[in-house]
């Protein structure tokens, strides 16, 4: 399904007046023409959409500037990773495209329709409010806020109509700062309130800290961003017990699961206490997502970090099992043909096992998209292979956050809670 | 941290689909079910993290406790439960309110809407409500009709109704309370509950025919001989005497349970997995099951009931010795019966359906015994070549064995019957949730797939109709044979397949 526009025409209205149109607006006594106000959730999105606007703005890419992830918005960042003379690893959306489009020529204008497409995945949710900040290219562009009711189409699921509304703040960032006064009362106590930061984590730390206030539970993508500061953010918000979701954690599900998988069998499950070694392949120079992997099976495993080292193209570290035994790690950045279009996703995972006395135990996981001959060459002919594929997941962001939406927790998940501070540890 | 008994890297990882927010309504909330399986099966998806954390269970009954006493009742109920995760309960609990309320009462039905809406507020459920009938199955019909007349299930998107087993008496009951329920909601918002089809090893039926290609080429009367299909338990009418007396195992089990489970081995491949197409191949199967002798069912039914039995150290009371059993009951205790589905899968192919309680031991299984060899080159260790059987391995054991023939091994070229196995055990080590963990999830996922649909209910009794008329009108036709307890049932059921040349299997 594509993406809805909402059915009526946004209202530009001054910021100050938001608050008070939409209370009139869900009055008892407007309900009639225009429905119930859904007793649901509000979502806050931060939606740069950076790569769009300059992709757009160059002529690369044909408007209006929606923020979402299309097939024609990646085609176009591929294309641009050529014209630019990037590495051909470089991520299509990464902020090295958006900067080396930046300075490719042209001055293409198109309708900015940002937080007025909405994703079925969502609208199907019924969000009460969505409020959408949407930071353009031009620094110095003034403020715009719209506003506009919006029911779910009928193949939606509407139902008894309960109808939401959307508020699109829009301006350079200094005017959306100066925006931000009318975010609280549009953000009322009683519902549950989610910001999803759909951008690099470190482009705007104030205004991210501003938005990012408990009881808020907030989304982000540890892939969107320099490492550090992804696994840094992620693992404070857990010490400091607020709800935060990870995309890059939620989009490791398949490996979490073809792993355990191999250990399902209860005949198998002795290698687990036995392992020596991990090595992991990750997508160009973005680690967080292999080290979070690595830190979920540290943590299940009940192993202790001892030392972690900085390599060229990676990072090593030395662990600790229960017993004793040291277990040596090891994430290295491999380039691959077609990269993901984010940064730093699993290639493979090869894990050790050597038990005193039996046979040692060799699990080789790769993804169906890439090889694995770094981890599948060298000296295993001795030790018991299991191999396994593990599949790609082609969802979008958006069904990725409708996913965590429909069924909201207030809490961060637990197995996220623990790998996310030993994976910032593992980093260094 | 590593168990030899758990997989570390499995704990937490549930892949399911996440239930949305939501109020579950348990009517019954005093009664047994609610504290034996329900708030269980709950609890444990809680502490799956299934449940949103905008989730409230609103307990309603007709005695007048208080939110707190209802959470206190629940919580002495599943003391040794939340022994393991006290923590985890502590967060639970504060999600279980009370109403009392009558369905009878329409003033009862109107408060009950006021105080869902404040938990709406409370709770942030968003107007999404599950209504579980966990009451008498003669409330079933004005239950909806309150629900309905209180406007609670007009939205079909955010208001279902779960209805628990027995659906009906037989099939013109069956028909009349259908007909009830669906004049207040739509049928997408009924959820007629078969635990049955909560099991694991049920549903794997499915995985198994539909995603090997191995399987489905031969799943059909160019193959397959027989099919059997026996729920056996050894426990007695235990504490059910009321509601037994009145029901028997044709009601109490053939009519659903093992239904479900002949529907879901004879149906045709749906063409998607999608709940109303497999809905729709249940239900034309069902459709066209007959009995083997529909004019004089006596020939291919078997009723019994078990007497006295066990040993001199620990004897067992037969039947009519039960507490709350009329001395000269005629209740059967088991059923042996023997089908045909009349489509071009299946024509020809004997279905032998067998339940009892008391037998020798508690199993559940399908087993397909496939046609034997055209010619036999080779003599047989046994006496006789053993014919191929694939046997579903329901409960216990939860599994799947292929049994066929191998070289026996020495100089001679003599053939034995070996067994390929496969057992969840074996191959996952964790057990499965509860049959009801896996179905509350659904009906609050709007997931029909695995509950009856009207018309398979229908389909259901009607396929019993003459058996039931011949007990109600002239019972000396089909009298209950008496079987000693703890043994496999009446000789007669083993007459009615040595009829034919065959066995019960003996699992």
């Amino acid at each position: 399904m594509s993406p809805q526009l909402t059915l009526q025409t946004p209202l530009e209205l001054a910021p100050a007046e938001v608050p008070h149109y939409l209370e009139q607006l869900w009055s008892p006594e407007q309900q009639g023409s225009t429905g119930t106000g859904a007793n649901t959730f509000c979502l806050l999105i931060w939606q740069p959409a950076w790569a769009e606007q300059q992709l757009i703005r160059s002529g690369r890419l044909p408007g209006p500037v929606t923020g979402q992830q299309s097939a024609s918005l990646i085609a176009a960042g591929r294309q641009a990773v050529l014209d630019g003379d990037l590495p051909r690893s470089t991520p299509p959306l990464d902020g090295a495209v958006v900067k080396a489009v930046a300075d490719f020529e042209g001055q293409a204008s198109a309708e900015d329709l940002r937080g007025q497409y909405i994703d079925p995945a969502l609208s199907a949710l019924m969000p009460r409010r969505l409020i959408t900040l949407a930071p353009t290219i031009d620094a110095a562009q003034p403020l715009e806020t719209l506003v506009a009711a919006y029911c779910p189409l009928p193949e939606e699921g509407g139902g008894t109509t309960a109808c939401g509304d959307v508020v699109v703040l829009r301006g350079g960032h200094g005017a959306l700062r100066e925006g931000l006064s009318i975010l609280d009362p549009l953000l009322p106590e009683s519902m549950p309130a989610w910001v999803w930061w759909n951008g690099c984590i470190d482009e705007a730390p104030e205004l991210m800290q501003r938005l990012n206030s408990a009881p808020r539970r907030l989304i982000i993508d540890t892939a969107l961003g320099d490492p550090h500061q992804c696994l840094e953010l992620l693992s404070s918000c857990v010490v400091s017990g607020q709800a935060v979701n990870d995309l890059n954690w939620l989009r490791l599900r398949s490996w979490r699961e073809t792993l355990a998988m191999v250990f399902d069998p209860p005949q198998r499950r002795d290698a687990l206490s036995h392992i020596t070694r991990v090595d992991i392949d990750v997508e160009g120079h973005h680690p967080a997502q292999g080290l979070l992997l690595a830190a979920w099976i540290a943590d299940r495993l009940g192993w202790t970090l001892l030392s972690t080292d900085t390599i060229e193209d990676g990072t090593t570290a030395q662990f600790k099992r229960s017993d004793g035994t040291e277990v040596t790690f090891q994430l290295m950045a491999v380039s691959t043909g077609q990269p993901n279009v984010h940064a730093g996703q699993m290639v493979g995972l090869r894990l050790i096992a050597e038990p005193e006395n039996k046979q040692g135990v060799c699990v080789i996981l790769c993804a169906e998209s890439g090889g694995c001959m770094r981890l599948e060459g060298g000296g295993m002919a001795n030790l018991d292979l299991h191999e396994e594929v593990v599949p790609v997941q082609h969802d979008t962001p958006e069904m990725d956050v409708a996913r965590l939406l429909g069924g909201g927790h207030d809490s961060t998940n637990p197995l996220l809670a623990a790998a996310a501070p030993l994976a910032a540890r593992l980093l260094g | 941290m590593v168990a030899t008994m758990t997989n570390p890297l499995r704990v937490g990882l549930r892949q399911e689909r996440v239930i949305a927010p939501q109020c579950l309504v348990i009517f019954g909330a005093s009664g047994d079910l609610t504290h034996r399986k329900l708030v269980p099966a709950l609890f444990e998806l809680f502490k799956q993290r299934r449940l949103p954390s905008e989730f409230a269970l609103l307990g309603c009954a007709r005695r007048p406790w208080s939110d707190e006493e209802f959470r206190g009742k629940m919580a002495e109920a599943l003391a040794s439960t939340i022994q393991d995760d006290p923590q985890a309960w502590e967060q639970f609990v504060g999600k279980l309110f009370y109403e009392p309320v009558d369905l009878q009462q329409s003033k009862d039905v109107v408060r009950l809407g006021t105080r869902l809406e404040k938990i709406d507020q409370q709770c942030a459920t968003r107007g999404n409500r599950t209504f579980y009938l966990s009451v008498s199955p003669k409330f079933y019909g004005s239950g909806c009709r309150s629900l309905a007349e209180a406007g609670l299930l007009k939205d079909p998107k955010r208001s279902r109704v779960v209805i628990e087993k027995p659906f009906g008496r037989d099939y013109g009951s069956a028909q009349a309370l259908n007909q009830v329920v669906q004049a207040c909601g739509q049928e997408n918002q009924i959820f007629r509950i078969d635990h049955y089809l909560g099991k694991e090893t049920v549903q794997n039926i499915m995985v198994l025919r539909f995603a090997n290609t191995i399987f489905e080429p031969i799943w059909n009367r160019n193959y397959i001989s027989s099919v059997q299909i026996t729920a056996a338990e050894t426990v007695g009418v235990e504490e059910r005497a009321g509601y037994y007396e009145s029901a028997g195992a044709l009601r109490d089990m053939v009519q659903n349970h093992l239904t479900q489970m002949l529907a879901i081995t004879a149906m045709e491949p749906p063409g998607r997995f999608d709940p109303e197409a497999i809905r729709n191949e249940k239900a034309k199967v069902l459709q066209a099951a007959r009995l083997a002798d529909e004019l004089e069912p006596w020939n291919c039914c078997i009723r019994g009931q078990y007497g006295p039995g066990g040993s001199a150290e620990s004897p067992l009371a037969g039947y009519r010795h039960e507490p709350g059993v009329d001395p000269n009951s005629t209740t059967e205790t088991y059923v042996a019966m023997k089908l045909f589905i009349d489509n071009w899968r299946w024509q020809g192919v004997p279905f032998y359906v067998r339940t009892g309680k008391r037998l020798a031991k508690r199993t559940s299984e399908v087993v397909l015994t496939f046609r034997e060899a055209p010619v036999h080159l080779f003599d047989a260790a046994t006496g006789g070549p053993t014919a191929n059987q694939l046997i579903l391995r329901i409960q216990p054991d939860e599994g799947a064995e292929f049994r066929f023939e191998v070289k026996s091994p020495g100089s001679g070229m003599r053939s034995r019957p070996i067994d390929m196995e496969f057992s969840y055990d074996e191959s996952f080590g964790e057990p499965s949730d509860e049959g009801y963990v896996r179905l509350l999830a659904d009906a609050m996922l709007s997931d029909p797939t695995l509950f009856t649909r009207s018309d398979e209910v229908e389909a259901a009794w009607r396929l019993y109709t003459p058996l039931l008329e011949l007990i109600e009108d002239s019972p000396w036709q089909l009298p209950v044979h008496p079987y000693e307890s703890r043994t496999w049932g009446p000789a007669a059921a083993d007459a009615l397949l040595a009829k034919d040349g065959l066995l019960w299997r003996r699992p």
